[in-house]
């Protein structure tokens, strides 16, 4: 099935700020009017980093959040094109293209219940934004991170902020000392109707395990935004390959670019994808 | 002329193309992506992801790696298979102002007889443009490599279509020359150069090779002037058209392989990077 790329478009424009949010997580703002009014929720846009031919190809970001005619981005500098966008200054131009992919399925009931695992904060704004315009107030985030100064901050998740964010951080430094997952339990008590996660893959593997060896009853909206490294991000290169359980047993692919990056946890392949060997950071 | 000032490029039975500028092999899917991001019926041509005639899942992930100006794929010709494309998507083109040229990719002479033979009545089909250099599946150069082997190959072809043939041919040889004067021989109406280039990535933090197979297929503008050698030699050494492709990101770097020669080009890599890299090129070749 061909994705439908009715709204993607190339669009450039200015960058607002580029700011540090601590721990090395950045948030860049552009004014982006395209992008704006047409980015639904788990939805991503390809970013150029720089104008040279390295890095070569550009980097899909979730659309965290927008307002008016702005978007706003959330990453870490960790490689060539990630660096050079940490780099931008008011007023240098921005190349994208989106929004791109499929997005959550935003349900219009909670209790919603959002995991977030490090950088995988990205989707959760926007989304959470959509839900509460729906009339959702019952918005649980679980946000957690490797340590405090890596946790998204709380009040950004949502504006204003009155969701429930609990957080968790593996060395202890706030919240709970532990994963983010140890708090799974809990929320799953609200007996929520729908479950978001976003995170690193072995992450996101580890919410599906804790939700079934919880016993529990899986939430009827179960998704989970996914990550492969992309060529295109508008499904022409059929790079970004992840592996899904087919209806029949056997294992098939699934781009991430267009069948994603938003998918039902139900179908992913925990196993092959945690098999998978880690990204290579360029 | 064409009304936009362009050559038409004739690359023989009856296929002309409007104007010589196309979109690469495995860079445009089947076209129904990119038809809704650019106003693909400018272009000269659409060249098909490669077509084999059973459908293929591709191959396991990660299938790309970025390089310095460039990137690694190894995709595995991931494609519906033949009958998929001439029963469910050529009515899909069916209006469609681009031509469209199928790209067919096998193990066998038998496979690519049998995806020739599935097409040759499928009037959306403008052509066929045989894969022997694909490097990213078991034998999928086999051809590519043998001059006698791909002669062999496109003359089994050339008996059962009246279509156009081209003959994508491989940069991974010792003499790129004597497989195109082969092809040539055995009948190709046309041959496009170059794919990619055989290379490897190393993922530093682990020592192992990026790509599961070990191998990609390197693309993008760090091969331009390794294509451009290579179509240049295939241009002195056959007199059917050649269609230059490898590396081009623009006007300029697509004007080089008509300066050697080529009569025709292909966008492929920069199209990921900028949908409209191929209309650029076409507008900036006729200013």
């Amino acid at each position: 099935m061909t994705a439908d790329l009715s709204r993607a478009a190339l669009e450039t424009g200015d960058v607002l700020v580029v700011e540090r949010l601590g721990g090395g997580l950045l948030e860049l703002v552009a004014r982006l009017p395209h992008l704006a009014a047409t980015a639904m929720p788990g939805t991503f846009a390809q970013l150029r980093c720089g104008e040279g031919t390295t890095p070569l190809l550009r980097r899909p970001f979730s659309v965290a959040w927008t307002q008016d005619d702005i978007c706003g981005f959330v990453f870490e500098a960790v490689g060539a094109g990630t660096r050079l966008l940490s780099e931008l200054q008011p007023g240098d131009r921005l190349d994208t293209l989106g929004p791109l992919g499929h997005g959550f399925s935003v349900v219009d009931a909670g209790p919603v219940v959002c995991v977030s695992g490090g950088l995988g904060c990205a989707p959760f704004p926007l989304l959470i934004n959509e839900l509460r315009r729906r009339g959702v107030e019952d918005i649980l985030v679980l946000n957690g991170a490797r340590t405090a100064t890596r946790l998204y901050p709380a009040e950004r998740f949502a504006r204003p902020a009155v969701s429930v964010v609990a957080e968790a951080t593996d060395d202890g430094t706030r919240g709970h000392h532990g994963r983010v997952t140890d708090l799974l339990g809990q929320a799953l008590a609200s007996r929520p109707a729908a479950l978001y996660a976003c995170g690193p893959n072995p992450m996101l593997g580890a919410v599906m395990r804790t939700l079934l060896e919880s016993g529990a009853d899986l939430p009827p909206t179960l998704e989970a935004s996914l990550e492969a490294p992309m060529g295109c991000g508008f499904g022409t290169c059929l790079g970004c390959a992840l592996p899904v359980r087919a209806e029949d047993g056997s294992g098939a692919w699934k781009l991430c670019c267009t069948d994603g990056p938003v998918m039902p946890m139900r179908d992913v392949d925990w196993e092959g994808l945690s098999a998978l060997p880690g990204a290579d950071v360029a | 002329m064409t009304e936009d000032g362009f050559t038409r490029v004739d690359l023989g039975r009856g296929l002309t193309l409007p104007n010589p500028v196309g979109l690469a092999s495995g860079t445009a899917g089947y076209g129904f992506e990119l038809d809704q991001l650019i106003d693909i019926n400018r272009l000269g041509a659409l060249y098909t992801k490669g077509t084999t005639v059973r459908a293929r899942d591709g191959n396991p992930p990660p299938r790309v790696a970025e390089t310095g100006g460039g990137m690694l794929n190894s995709i595995g010709l991931q494609n519906p298979g033949v009958d998929a494309v001439a029963a469910g998507y050529a009515p899909r083109w069916r209006g469609w102002a681009i031509p469209i040229i199928v790209n067919v990719a096998g193990g066998s002479v038998d496979d690519y007889v049998h995806c020739a033979g599935v097409l040759e009545p499928v009037a959306e089909v403008a052509g066929i443009e045989l894969n022997i250099s694909c490097p990213n599946i078991a034998q999928g150069l086999d051809f590519g490599r043998d001059p006698v082997a791909a002669g062999r190959l496109v003359a089994a072809v050339r008996r059962v279509t009246e279509r156009c043939v081209i003959v994508k041919l491989s940069p991974n040889v010792t003499d790129i020359a004597a497989v195109a004067r082969a092809v040539e021989d055995a009948g190709a109406d046309a041959v496009s150069a170059v794919n990619t280039y055989i290379g490897r990535k190393i993922h530093r933090a682990s020592g192992r090779s990026v790509l599961p197979l070990g191998t990609g297929g390197l693309s993008g503008p760090a091969i331009q002037p390794l294509a451009l050698a290579a179509v240049a030699a295939v241009c002195d050494a056959v007199h059917i058209p050649v269609i230059g492709v490898g590396g081009i990101v623009d006007a300029a770097s697509a004007r080089d392989f008509l300066i050697v020669g080529a009569s025709a080009v292909q966008v492929g890599t920069a199209t990921f990077v900028n949908p409209e890299t191929a209309l650029q090129v076409l507008d900036g070749l006729r200013g």
